[in-house]
């Protein structure tokens, strides 16, 4: 028990550095790939190519003065950026990197991850509703109806995942899956696939699906009113969560650590920044949509889509079951 | 536009130049009979180009300029509103744009607009809205005959001679001695 | 300090409360700026909402009033000429032409035909600039960061030619009464000529990219439906009135200018909407390079300023005078009355924006949040203009 005990503690320890670490760097990569969508630089100034200036923007943001606005609720709003953050570190727990190279090895990481992520829609709800804004509780609002309702298209496109593996541990899910592209989940499942990435931009909040925080309409959303480190841990959450979404598709679809020639744990981190890139493609391109055609894509498609998705995985695999047949 | 106003009351009705004033009639109604010329001007498919007023002698010359989207030109129609009272009906009922520019008359000039639904300052803060920027001080004031262009009559209504450049003197100076001496008296 | 310890202090000021007077129960009142991203500068809605959708809105103008009318009855009539520029920084010489148009008109004064290429010229590659900034600011309401920036790269280009002969970059007084200020030189013109097959280059760029997308489509199509007979109750020219299905444009049906000698279409789109709207903006691009392509090939030798052109103690002889232009917005109106004295007696500006705005309590009313940015961006408004 002790040893289990130690683990979870590094564990803690090595995703809390690495959380600040991935924000600072994908802020760095958000900025250098937009300015490049954009033709233009992007930062380069600070550091070499501009490597520094997410340190530069973080201390920024500690040094800030904290503002609360009146006759807001003091608890439940300073509560709200820490309960945003906090969940996403134990997202991180069941992740594995590699062959045996995970925090906590449970049977139902799965379940935790989706289980702990239903947390984040509370903090932004909080965080809307106690700003006494109108702008952060139209944003509440939002994102209240838009996480609730991406969340069920996700969940049925994982589940459709873990019928096949016959698991809802992550590892085990990765160890099903072979070395090369065609071994991987997302062939016999690549619907799941899609709705998995929509869904998990509907999630995170994240353009064109990124309707609580929509700058032209909401100024900023739920997050209006937060200043420095208060608005830091809503952003580092966003990034964090952006990271476990990709994280939990590379291990679902993408074959996880598999992969030829390179060690496990490195083919893991490539899958996942590819993911991250795609995401981030996404949000310098696109328009955003309007908030019932967003509710209008979940509802009318997204969601009956999984639904036929995973009534038909579970009747291939109750046949597979029946004639002893691997497919 | 001779047939078009036909049959209203009409101080004064001219055609004009378009090449050297950019309009091609100018009329001089009495304010009751303006919501009926709109009505008129709306029914023949002219559209409200802008509504603003001018600080003469003889009052606040509300000027409405109309233009029509197929055919060339610019009707002028113009309304006087007297200094110590101006007050004039509001148009905006039929044509809905002219609420904005009755409500940024009223903040330059104090013209008041009778039945703007939403008769609040527009662009001058609530707070000094009573300033009216635009009046001018009674003796900077100029004749309408003076400064506005008379063009062909085709019109003139019986005793109506603030347009007339040669009318008798006489009868123009006592009209605006006394315009001058009601100015005075409400200054 | 806490503001609630103040007792006397009451929420909200003279225009959320006069608003609020005819709230419905429960209804929301948002003020949408006047510091707000879409909002384009200090424009002011309030707005009554039920959840997302709009029930009533008003427009508070004034933040940016900076009362040019009066200005004018204080400078003569060629010390007024800077104004113009400030009046609308969009499209700042077609104001430029408006109000020396009109002098020009009040005092009978020829301009010599070059100059009016030159005007012609600017004036499109201005209005080329313009519809670059509404262009790429309009997609940024509809939450596409990245086409303002390569529409910025275009209209630097055009900055960058209009710098030369005009001395400034946005504000530009360049027009004088009886012609322009300085000639296109030979430099300037060759730029003119380089730039014509970039932009045209650019177009279906823009169009691949931006226009044919979905989302976008999605976001504008069937949205801000106005009809053309309110378009005329409102007084409402420009694209808006284009994208209804009226082909009016002053260049066309008030002839000014050297426009009757040119070959160009008036785009118009009968589908009433945002999209509409875009699309006709979309297509002027095109029509502006046309009229510049034209003008450089017609354009004859000559001065640029009428012999004697009137000095800034010149004082405008005794008479009025209307004159209007086609502005990046609309109908751009300068109305002016002399009394022959130093100053102008009166100076009426119509800003094509004013009456476009007035539109907006009526076409919003009904939608939805996202829906009223998206008309808001889709009817062009520069603020300064409205206010002026």
């Amino acid at each position: 028990m002790p040893a289990e005990f130690i683990r979870i503690l590094i564990g803690l320890v090595a995703v809390a550095i690495s959380v600040g670490l991935i924000g600072l760097v994908m802020v760095w990569v958000e900025r250098k790939v937009a300015g490049h969508i954009q033709r233009r630089p992007g930062p380069y100034e600070v550091g070499p190519s501009g490597l520094l200036q997410p340190l530069a923007d973080a201390l920024k943001l500690v040094g800030k003065q904290l503002f609360m606005p009146d006759k807001a609720d003091p608890i439940l709003f300073w509560l709200a950026p820490v309960l945003s953050f906090l969940p996403v570190l134990l997202l991180f727990l069941p992740l594995p990197l590699g062959d045996g190279l995970y925090a906590l090895d449970v049977n139902l990481g799965l379940l935790l991850i989706l289980a702990f992520s239903g947390l984040a829609v509370l903090s932004l709800l909080l965080g809307g509703w106690a700003s006494n804004n109108k702008y952060g509780l139209l944003g509440a609002a939002r994102a209240v109806a838009q996480s609730v309702a991406y969340e069920i298209p996700l969940l049925l496109s994982v589940l459709a995942v873990s019928f096949v593996a016959g698991s809802l541990n992550l590892a085990e899910v990765v160890k099903g899956q072979g070395t090369w592209p065609w071994n991987w989940n997302i062939m016999t499942q690549p619907l799941a696939f899609l709705i998995y990435m929509v869904s998990a931009l509907g999630e995170t909040n994240r353009a064109p699906f990124d309707l609580p925080e929509a700058e032209s309409e909401l100024t900023a959303g739920f997050h209006t009113e937060y200043s420095g480190m208060g608005f830091g841990l809503f952003f580092l959450a966003e990034y964090a969560n952006m990271v476990v979404v990709c994280a939990v598709a590379t291990a679902l679809f993408l074959g996880g650590w598999n992969g030829p020639v390179l060690p496990g744990p490195v083919w893991f981190v490539l899958k996942v920044s590819l993911l991250m890139l795609l995401m981030v493609f996404f949000r310098w391109t696109y328009p955003r949509v309007r908030f019932d055609q967003l509710l209008n894509i979940n509802w009318k498609w997204l969601m009956p889509l999984a639904v036929l998705n995973l009534l038909a995985t579970s009747f291939f695999v109750k046949l597979a079951q029946f004639t002893e047949v691997r497919w | 536009m001779d047939a078009l106003l036909k049959g209203l009351p009409l101080d004064y009705l001219a055609a004009c130049d378009f090449q050297k004033t950019g309009k091609t009639w100018q009329a001089i109604l009495p304010a009751a009979s303006l919501v009926r010329a709109a009505e008129r001007l709306l029914a023949a498919d002219y559209f409200v180009e802008d509504i603003s007023a001018l600080d003469c002698v003889e009052g606040y010359v509300v000027t409405y300029h109309f233009a029509h989207f197929h055919k060339p030109g610019r009707v002028a129609l113009r309304v006087i509103a007297p200094h110590d009272a101006p007050s004039v009906p509001s148009i905006a009922g039929i044509f809905q744009g002219a609420e904005w520019h009755e409500r940024e008359t009223r903040d330059f000039h104090g013209v008041v607009f009778q039945g703007n639904p939403n008769f609040i300052p527009l662009l001058i803060d609530p707070d000094m809205a009573d300033c009216f920027p635009l009046r001018k001080d009674p003796k900077s004031r100029a004749r309408m005959r003076d400064i506005l262009e008379a063009g062909e009559v085709v019109h003139c209504g019986p005793g109506f001679g603030l347009m007339t450049p040669d009318a008798p003197a006489e009868a123009q100076a006592s009209s605006q001695s006394e315009a001058a001496a009601g100015d005075k008296a409400t200054a | 300090m806490t503001h609630s310890a103040l007792p006397d202090q009451v929420a909200g000021d003279f225009y959320t409360n006069n608003f609020a007077k005819n709230a419905q129960e429960g209804s929301l009142i948002l003020n949408l700026g006047p510091q707000h991203p879409s909002t384009h500068g200090v424009l002011r809605v309030v707005v009554e909402m039920d959840g997302e959708y709009i029930l009533r809105a008003e427009p508070v103008l004034g933040y940016l009033h900076r009362m040019h009318e009066k200005m004018a009855e204080v400078k003569t009539a060629a010390q007024f000429i800077p104004n113009m520029g400030r009046v609308d920084y969009g499209h700042a010489l077609g104001w430029n032409w408006a109000f020396v148009g009109a002098v020009e008109k009040l005092a009978g004064i020829e301009v010599p035909e070059r100059a009016e290429y030159v005007r012609v010229i600017t004036c499109e590659l201005n209005r080329l600039a313009s519809h670059l900034l509404w262009w790429g600011a309009y997609l940024l309401d509809l939450g596409a960061f990245t086409p303002i920036m390569y529409a910025f790269d275009d209209r630097e280009k055009i900055l960058d030619i209009l710098q030369a002969p005009t001395g400034s970059r946005l504000t530009y007084s360049y027009f004088r009464i009886g012609g322009v200020a300085k000639d296109l030189n030979e430099d300037c013109l060759s730029r003119i000529r380089a730039f014509i097959p970039w932009m045209r280059e650019r177009l279906p760029m823009y169009k691949d990219l931006v226009s044919d997308n979905i989302i976008l489509r999605k976001r504008i199509e069937g949205i801000g439906v106005i009809e053309p007979e309110v378009c005329r109750r409102f007084g409402a020219t420009g694209p808006v009135i284009r994208g209804s299905g009226i082909a009016y444009d002053v260049r066309r049906s008030d002839p000014y200018s050297v426009y009757p000698k040119l070959d160009f279409e008036i785009p118009t789109s009968d589908l009433m909407d945002a999209r509409g709207r875009y699309d006709v903006r979309i297509a002027e691009f095109e029509q502006s390079l046309r009229i510049i392509e034209q003008c450089l090939d017609m354009m004859p030798e000559g001065d640029v300023l009428v012999k004697g052109a009137p000095k800034p103690s010149w004082k405008a002889p005794k008479g009025e005078a209307y004159f209007a232009v086609e502005g990046a917005r609309g109908k751009i109106g300068v109305y002016l009355v002399s009394d022959g004295g130093k100053n102008l007696y009166r100076t009426k500006l119509r800003a094509p924006g004013f009456c476009n705005l007035s539109l907006f309590a009526e076409v919003s009313r009904g939608t939805i949040l996202a829906d009223a940015v998206a008309i808001l961006g889709s009817l062009d408004l520069i603020i300064p203009e409205i206010d002026r």
